[in-house]
């Protein structure tokens, strides 16, 4: 089904496709069509072994025998516009309101002080060492979210639960060593996870991979005697006037595609290390 | 440092388990030009049989842990959701997990860690321990099936052996006793022991899939496509004295010159006198290995210096230097520039030596300068300008060649990096017939992928699923078939090496008059394969 439907396996389809592409960009797409037409992959193929598939519109890169895919070279090669206002690739952002935010052209804003700006509650001092760092929530390398995460296997790789990766310098300004249970505080909530010090690390940034999950190895925390929580407990989504521009060349919404970038991910949170006994 | 604790299915191996001076495995070579395993010849082998002082504990590699899972769904309610804490897989009590298979990852751990890696301490100042200046890469290791194996000379029982059709080492199941002299002997820490069974194992190969020309499991499943496969014709007659040369660096060279060119008339002759059936020189012919190794001379083995001829061959890596380049304004692609940089690529060069050459720098600077040389050609044509023979000139290579080492490392497809010729009695219509395996480690009670999912002691012995060249069809059968391995050729055995001493094994007693068996519960100890694999 899925094989029928996708112009990767359905040449038909990329044939179809690229027609109707080269009709709207009036460039030139006869290899594409060419090559499409006559391809067929269906599962008995995939049930056989790994098997090639095609180009197709709905990617931007070309597959052939002799050639790798590689995004955007169907625009390089077949003048296909890039889906932007000029039809290149850009970074400059030519809308008012980007403008009015000077944020036209990429730049680096430093997460907000919402303690000042908003009068949120400041972590207050616990006489403990601590550091303040910017908390960043990659996605893992061996899970797709929360998927593959918490079985046996995956977790026997690492440290068995939840962790946070930190610069050598800022486990040393918290006294903590690796393997040592940490927990990072911040105005949105509470996460316990063990600390891996690595010198991968930049000072002042820690991560904590995306969607380990609750269920496994995660006690109750110093600071609030409660379950800690996950990597999304210290973010918070915020929306700014920029995010809602919309039906406006790139800015305007495709699911998965294009939208506004989210900046839940541009937090800080204090780390501390955790003194009394782990408790579950 | 380097992250080589890849593998699909084990603990890990021990800490530092490149430091044969504390691990005892592979050979040494006396002044007298004879190998003798580094743990000790034959006699002192037996002196040290029941107590082996260089075996690695469990701590070595990790201790091993589950969870209470039971408390996700058996907890009262609470004011907190419930979650499963680990427990000691040996003990059953609650442990602060401290170790694990792949601790390292990703320089996890820190300095205090990687300063540990036997190569950084030997390096000492070379490799740098702080950010943006440090390194890793993956490193991923299998079995290395040598023609030189230790862990075959050190095995008492002879349950250890090499094929001679294919090369591959595998461990008898029915033979093996357990005396673990395998797991010193081999450098590479790639024999594990499993409590269970009381038996060794190891990787296998793949070989029921690569009998029947299939890629092993590992290579097929690469997302980065960069495991290849291939034959490898060699003199066997010359591998002692190849294992044996004198300076530890000769030994890549000396390696090379056992490898067969299958394209020679006199290689050919030689193969079709003894029996190698003809699609086995031709696959040697397309081998992408001997390509790689001998043509390109891209692969290096793993750490020869062990002395055990390793065929698991590795490309060794280019560093992040293009940008580097550019940074200090000249242009990263340039051949000229990227030469010159290769002594200052952030992994250094003396890592790499350490590795795959024995410490000789040499080889490695001419794969990176070779590997160089490809971006560099590649990118002229690539930008539509002419090809440039000098560049390849400047590496001892043609244009030609690079375009087809390019073709190779970038654009092989799936019958280009695998070229498996199906097995000795197995015709070629029968290639890719085969029910789908798993990784070898994979079965009942295995602590295989699949395996682990319970405490890997106790009373259910693993049964290792038999498949030889030998017994292609009948394993085909029964494969289709409804039966299991049980209820052949060993019904009503038990190996009393393995029973534990709980419940009691079926054929621990007579049938019962009347044809009944014996129905006293205890699965406990099911001898391993029906059929032996020896050759």
């Amino acid at each position: 089904m899925i094989l029928a439907l996708s112009g990767t396996s359905n040449g038909r389809l990329a044939a179809q496709g690229f027609e109707r592409l080269a009709a709207r960009t009036g460039t030139d797409m006869d290899e594409l069509i060419h090559h499409a037409e006559g391809r067929r992959v269906v599962f008995d193929d995939a049930r056989h072994g790994p098997t090639p598939v095609g180009s197709s519109p709905e990617w931007s890169g070309k597959e052939a025998a002799d050639r790798r895919y590689s995004p955007f070279t169907i625009n390089v090669e077949h003048d296909k516009p890039w889906h932007t206002l000029t039809g290149r690739q850009h970074f400059y952002l030519d809308h008012d309101w980007m403008h009015e935010f000077g944020e036209a052209l990429p730049v680096y804003r430093p997460p907000l002080d919402m303690g000042r700006l908003f009068g949120e509650p400041r972590i207050g001092p616990t006489g403990q060492r601590e550091v303040v760092v910017r908390y960043l929530t990659p996605h893992s390398k061996w899970s797709i979210h929360s998927e593959y995460q918490d079985n046996l296997l995956m977790q026997t790789l690492s440290r068995g639960g939840p962790t946070i990766w930190m610069s050598v310098a800022d486990a040393e300004a918290i006294e903590a060593a690796d393997n040592d249970w940490v927990e990072a505080v911040n105005r949105n909530g509470v996460v316990a996870a063990r600390l891996v010090v690595s010198h991968r690390m930049p000072t002042g940034t820690v991560y904590m991979h995306h969607a380990q999950e609750r269920t496994i190895d995660v006690p109750k925390t110093e600071t609030t005697g409660r379950r800690g929580g996950i990597h999304n407990s210290l973010t918070r989504l915020l929306v700014k006037p920029t995010h809602l521009i919309g039906g406006y060349a790139q800015f305007t919404y495709a699911f998965n595609y294009l939208g506004p970038t989210g900046n839940q991910r541009d937090e800080v949170t204090v780390v501390r290390k955790r003194t009394t006994e782990v408790r579950y | 440092m380097v992250q080589q604790r890849r593998d699909p299915a084990r603990p890990g191996v021990p800490r530092t388990y490149e430091d044969q001076e504390r691990w005892k495995g592979g050979w040494v070579r006396r002044p007298d030009g004879r190998l003798v395993p580094r743990a000790g010849g034959r006699i002192k082998r037996l002196a040290t049989i029941f107590a082996n002082p260089v075996m690695p504990s469990i701590q070595d590699y990790y201790e091993p842990w589950t969870y209470d899972y039971e408390t996700l769904t058996n907890a009262p309610l609470g004011d907190d959701f419930p979650v499963a804490s680990p427990r000691s897989a040996l003990t059953g009590k609650p442990m602060r997990v401290s170790w694990s298979a792949n601790w390292d990852d990703d320089l996890g751990g820190g300095p205090e860690l990687a300063s540990q890696d036997p190569i950084v301490r030997r390096l000492g100042d070379k490799v740098k321990l702080s950010f943006e200046e440090t390194f890793m890469f993956y490193l991923p290791r299998i079995c290395e099936h040598c023609l030189n194996p230790t862990c075959v000379a050190a095995c008492p029982s002879g349950a250890l052996y090499k094929r001679v059709e294919d090369g591959i080492v595998l461990v008898d199941q029915d033979r093996c006793r357990g005396w673990r002299m395998c797991v010193t002997a081999c450098p590479y820490k790639k024999i594990y022991f499993n409590h269970r069974t009381g038996k060794a194992e190891k990787c296998t190969f793949c070989y029921p899939r690569v009998e029947v020309g299939m890629p092993t499991i590992c290579s097929e499943t690469c997302v980065g496509r960069l495991r290849y496969l291939g034959v490898v014709l060699y003199d066997a007659d010359r591998v002692g004295e190849a294992a044996a040369v004198e300076d530890e660096r000769d030994l890549y060279e000396a390696q090379l010159d056992v490898f067969l060119d299958p394209a020679d008339p006199a290689v050919r002759a030689a193969a079709r006198r003894d029996g190698v059936p003809d699609r086995w020189v031709e696959s040697a012919d397309r081998s992408p290995i001997l390509a790689l190794a001998k043509r390109f001379r891209v692969a290096l083995p793993l750490h020869p210096e062990f002395r055990t001829m390793p065929m698991v061959w590795y490309v060794p890596p280019l560093s992040p230097v293009v940008d580097a380049l550019t940074r200090t304004g000249h242009d990263g692609e340039e051949a000229d520039h990227l030469f010159g940089a290769i002594d200052a690529l952030r992994i250094p060069i003396e890592y790499l030596a350490e590795l795959f050459t024995a410490g000789d720098t040499a080889p490695v600077d001419l794969v990176l300068r070779r590997l160089a040389a490809m971006r560099s050609y590649m990118r002229r044509i690539n930008l539509g300008q002419e090809r440039d023979e000098s560049i390849a000139e400047a590496v001892g290579m043609t244009g030609a060649e690079i375009e087809d080492m390019y073709r190779l490392l970038a654009l092989a497809r799936y019958d280009e990096r695998y070229v498996v010729p199906t097995a000795f009695g197995v015709d070629e219509a029968d290639k890719g017939v085969i029910e789908e395996v798993g990784c070898s480690l994979d079965f009942d009670g295995g602590p295989g992928m699949g395996g682990m999912g319970d405490v890997p002691f106790g009373e259910a012995s693993g049964r290792p699923d038999a498949a030889t060249v030998e017994t292609f069809h009948a394993l085909r059968d029964r494969q289709t078939s409804e039966g299991g391995p049980e209820g052949s050729a060993t019904d009503g055995r038990v190996n009393l090496l393995n029973w534990d001493g709980n419940g009691r094994p079926g054929g621990l007693f007579p049938p019962r008059r009347g044809g009944g068996t014996d129905d006293g519960g205890g699965r406990g100890a099911d001898p391993g394969p029906p059929e032996g694999g020896r050759p």
